[in-house]
């Protein structure tokens, strides 16, 4: 083997690795950090491919027949194919992404690649059916003056440079408060919804940027490859891509190039020294194929984490002191509330003294202003009435509590108030603003948070990074900040958030799980964490639902003292909850809910003596 | 009219044969909630199996059961050494989708290692095609039809009144709450696997007598309409994904006879297929049959 062979050899590695990186990077930011399993990403980079060739190689002659038919500059065909394949992106983006996920996300996905493939090979005036599109030999070459010898190198040069352009890129974007919120997409949509979260919008986002980097990767595979037609790929060779990303591990930009080392530089090249079998030239490439495979299914059953799983970031803190070693938190708690004499007494007085525990009905002149306001609210599945003209008014800066059996249809209410689910009639009013026909994100940006049955934190995150992406601000979570804004990654998070989140963690007792994946922590501190985030939020109205459910005493105590600390600071708040003495202690007024309709509203004590209540609870008859 | 009636004719066999697919699939995924992508591969095997039979013994009956045998052995296989111990495994759905991908590309490839990648086809001697009532078949054709009734009246037996059937729909419903009442949840789902092979096996030979050749790639291509006519029908819902089948069936075959300037729309055949799911899976996200949520969290 001689010198030239090998610095040959290397420049083809080198080369082909970074196309193939760029494309797998691509697919990382879809699969890996939105969570979405794209079957349609080679389709965008065969259009790269097969673009970057029509636009540079000039008129077709005839009987070969393409579209345009160009003669750009090839850094501009570069810009035409990356364009294209975002174009492609969006359209599968906006049907695929709006209500589709999982496997139905995939099928869509991989209709989507089949419809381009077979357009591609069977509509002839469009990239020549199955000849294809050739011709582009060396882009560059000549306006730069780079010998025939040379032109390899340069190549190499030339897709690295990109490569790592891409690269940087992706870490900024990775660290930076979208690529945290596209990331909790994937962890969980719903509260990322309730944290005001365009989910469709973000999806949408990255899912363009995905594919218009696949695109650009088919550029530069056109260049390399000088032609392209429907042998050159299949839809379904995307596999080498997962089979990259998985095995270096999904959501890590080192994790995934690690990947596109293995498969790409250990499963394919380590066959091109095998001798051929004669007679059977399909055998050596099927047998790396077949590895390709065993990899992937193996990676998914024993490590779907990948060698690299996704890094943590840790993020500086403004002002940390070193924390001494104290007890860990449970025990914390315990001690505050053994230093806190007897608070179920001291409750009534921490409530406004203006606030008159009363439903607003029946309220005098003086009372708050209502800040939600529901009026004949339904909802139907079908034959069943879940909510059936459900009304009540929420007076502000108030806690009221809303109780019933089970079945009532109290959660139902809640999804119909946040958004989660679409009323068939009625109306939800909320600061004067009628909002029952209002998407979750938005709902959630007017000031409206809730929570749910189960704690719903982002497992994938840390706390620390839960409770940042509790405060939704728009002009931080740009992509565009994210990719040229001040600040690489995760520095570019604002110092006043952080020191905010830190403040807040200390306060909910969590400094030392601030660095710890949401998902390892117990239920008891999930509960706290949920809490912490409204906490960022800042919400003016607060709906828990079922806060209390699996929650021992003395975390129950620190949750009532959490919300009288909400009251306090003049935010009004909605509990639904199942525990009557924590209704008694936190409430200001009750709403009782039975078979979808309010059947008593007011002060606690008052509702002791109702008859309704008493029958609903016990399942008599219920007359209202 | 006659023109009609007889793609009508056409129509017929080419949905009788998606239906045998689209159902084996739909069985698949009802018992395991996974999705088999490497489903076509059955298909695939059930063709070759009857293939080699077909060239040992030159007998029809025996490459059909070959094919049925072969098919079901195949997707036992699948059930037993990868998706159950997924599914035990408690991996999670999609990684499960995913590692079927990876099923179907090692199968693809063992395939073409062993029989390589160009096509084959039977020598099945043809009839003449027949006149019954308005429309035109041949033997084979008719056979196709009769058998695919034959097997879907079976199916419809064995899942709405017998003991398996009815354990195979506890699991469909609640596969934890099956097994807390006593059913073996990973014997039904084997058993269902090995079922759904035994009819996907068939319908891959059927597939191969009707088209004429095959290669190791042919399975995949008819999964992706198969693909189509299931979820179109309602993913892991027998009877609606047959409904399904014949509707995908018929309306490929309508479009596939126009022709538009010099091209036949006959090789848009997949990308047709996919509109039309594009525009169900939109309209109705769990298929043809079911009733629309109003939000996507509902």
């Amino acid at each position: 083997m001689t010198l030239q062979f090998w610095s040959q050899y290397i420049i083809t590695i080198f080369t082909e690795g970074a196309i193939f990186g760029i494309a797998a990077l691509g697919l990382n930011l879809i699969w890996g950090w939105a969570g979405d399993f794209d079957l349609a990403f080679y389709g965008y980079v065969a259009l790269g491919a097969y673009m970057t060739i029509v636009l540079t190689v000039g008129q077709p002659i005839a009987p070969a027949q393409y579209i345009f038919g160009l003669q750009l500059p090839y850094p501009l065909a570069m810009l035409g194919a990356t364009l294209a394949a975002a174009v492609m992106g969006l359209v599968v983006g906006l049907i695929a992404l709006r209500n589709l996920r999982g496997i139905y996300f995939s099928i869509v996905t991989l209709g989507a690649v089949y419809v381009l493939y077979v357009l591609a090979s069977q509509y002839v005036p469009l990239f020549d059916g199955y000849n294809g599109v050739f011709g582009l030999i060396n882009p560059m070459a000549d306006v730069l003056g780079i010998s025939f010898n040379d032109y390899p190198a340069f190549f190499m040069v030339f897709c690295l440079v990109i490569f790592a352009g891409i690269v940087l890129i992706l870490v900024r974007l990775s660290g930076s408060k979208f690529g945290l919120a596209l990331r909790s997409l994937r962890e969980d949509e719903r509260a990322a919804a309730a944290f005001g979260r365009n989910i469709y919008m973000l999806k949408l986002k990255a899912y363009v940027l995905g594919a218009a980097i696949g695109g650009l990767a088919g550029s530069l595979f056109a260049a390399y490859v000088t032609a392209f037609n429907p042998s050159a790929w299949s839809p379904i060779e995307a596999i080498v891509l997962y089979s990259a990303i998985l095995v270096g591990g999904k959501g890590n930009i080192r994790g995934v190039i690690f990947g596109v080392v293995i498969i790409f530089m250990v499963v394919q090249e380590s066959t091109r020294f095998l001798p051929d079998i004669p007679g059977h030239p399909s055998v050596i490439p099927s047998l790396r194929l077949i590895t390709i495979g065993l990899v992937l299914v193996l990676f998914l059953f024993f490590r779907p984490q990948g060698l690299f799983p996704e890094r943590r970031y840790h993020y500086h803190l403004p002002h940390v002191q070193p924390e001494p070693e104290t007890a860990p938190p449970a025990a914390t708690e315990a001690a505050a509330t053994v230093a806190v004499p007897d608070v179920a007494t001291t409750a009534p007085a921490m409530a406004p003294a203006a606030v008159p525990a009363v439903v607003a009905n029946a309220a005098p002149i003086e009372s708050p202003p209502d800040i939600l306001v529901l009026e004949g609210l339904s909802k139907h599945f079908g034959g069943v009435a879940a909510v059936d003209g459900c009304s009540f008014r929420v007076p502000k800066g108030t806690v009221t509590g809303l109780i019933g059996p089970n079945g009532a249809g109290k959660s139902t209410a809640i999804d119909l108030i946040s958004g989660f689910k679409r009323s068939d009639t009625g109306t939800v009013t909320f600061e004067g603003t009628e909002i029952q026909n209002l998407p979750p994100h938005e709902i959630s940006r007017l000031g409206l948070i809730r929570t749910f049955q189960t704690p719903r934190e982002w497992p994938g995150l840390t706390v620390l990074e839960n409770i940042l992406l509790a405060k939704f601000e728009p002009d931080q979570e740009t992509l565009l900040r994210s990719m040229l804004g001040p600040g690489i990654g995760h520095h570019s998070v604002a110092e006043a958030d952080l020191a905010r989140a830190r403040a807040i963690i200390e306060e909910f007792g969590l400094t030392k799980l601030a660095n710890e994946l949401a998902g390892n922590l117990s239920g008891g501190q999930k509960r706290l964490v949920e809490f912490a985030r409204i906490r960022m939020a800042e919400p003016k109205l607060i709906i828990l639902d079922e806060p209390m459910g699996g929650v021992n005493p003395v975390l129950g105590e620190r949750m009532a003292r959490a919300i009288e600390a909400f009251v306090a600071s003049g935010t009004t708040v909605i509990v639904v909850e199942h525990n009557l003495p924590f209704i008694e202690r936190v409430a200001h007024q009750v709403v009782v809910m039975a078979q979808g309709a309010v059947i008593a509203a007011g002060p606690f004590e008052s509702l002791r003596s109702n008859q309704s209540v008493i029958d609903a609870y016990l399942g008599d008859e219920v007359t209202v | 009219m006659q023109q009609l009636l007889l793609t009508l004719g056409f129509g017929l066999v080419a949905a009788a044969i998606l239906s045998l697919s689209a159902v084996a699939f739909t069985l698949e995924y009802a018992v395991t909630n996974v999705a088999n992508l490497s489903h076509g591969e059955i298909l695939t095997i059930g063709a070759y199996a009857a293939y080699v039979v077909h060239q040992r013994t030159g007998n029809l009956l025996l490459s059909a059961i070959a094919a049925a045998l072969a098919g079901g052995i195949t997707a036992l296989a699948m059930q037993t050494l990868v998706i159950d111990r997924f599914i035990r495994n408690r991996v999670g759905t999609m990684p499960t989708f995913i590692a079927t991908l990876g099923m179907s590309f090692i199968i693809q490839n063992i395939l073409v290692i062993i029989f390589g990648a160009s096509s084959v086809a039977y020598t099945i001697p043809q009839s003449a095609p027949m006149h019954i009532g308005p429309f035109l078949w041949t033997s084979t054709e008719i056979m196709i039809l009769l058998t695919a009734l034959a097997i879907t009246g079976l199916l419809f037996v064995i899942i709405t009144y017998t003991q398996f059937g009815k354990a195979l729909r506890a699991v469909y419903q609640n596969r934890e709450l099956a097994r807390v009442t006593g059913i073996n949840a990973q014997f039904i789902s084997a058993a269902t696997w090995a079922l759904a092979g035994l009819v996907a096996g068939y319908a891959g030979f059927v597939l191969a007598e009707s088209v004429g050749s095959f290669t190791p790639y042919f399975g995949f291509s008819f999964f992706l309409i198969t693909l189509t006519a299931t979820v179109a029908g309602g993913l892991g819902k027998p009877f609606s994904t047959m409904a399904g089948a014949i509707i995908v069936g018929l309306v490929l075959e309508f479009i596939g006879s126009f022709n538009l300037g010099k091209y036949s729309l006959a090789s848009y055949n997949l990308a047709f297929a996919f509109a039309i799911l594009a525009i169900v899976i939109l309209v109705r996200p769990r298929g043809l049959f079911t009733k629309p949520g109003r939000s996507m969290f509902e």
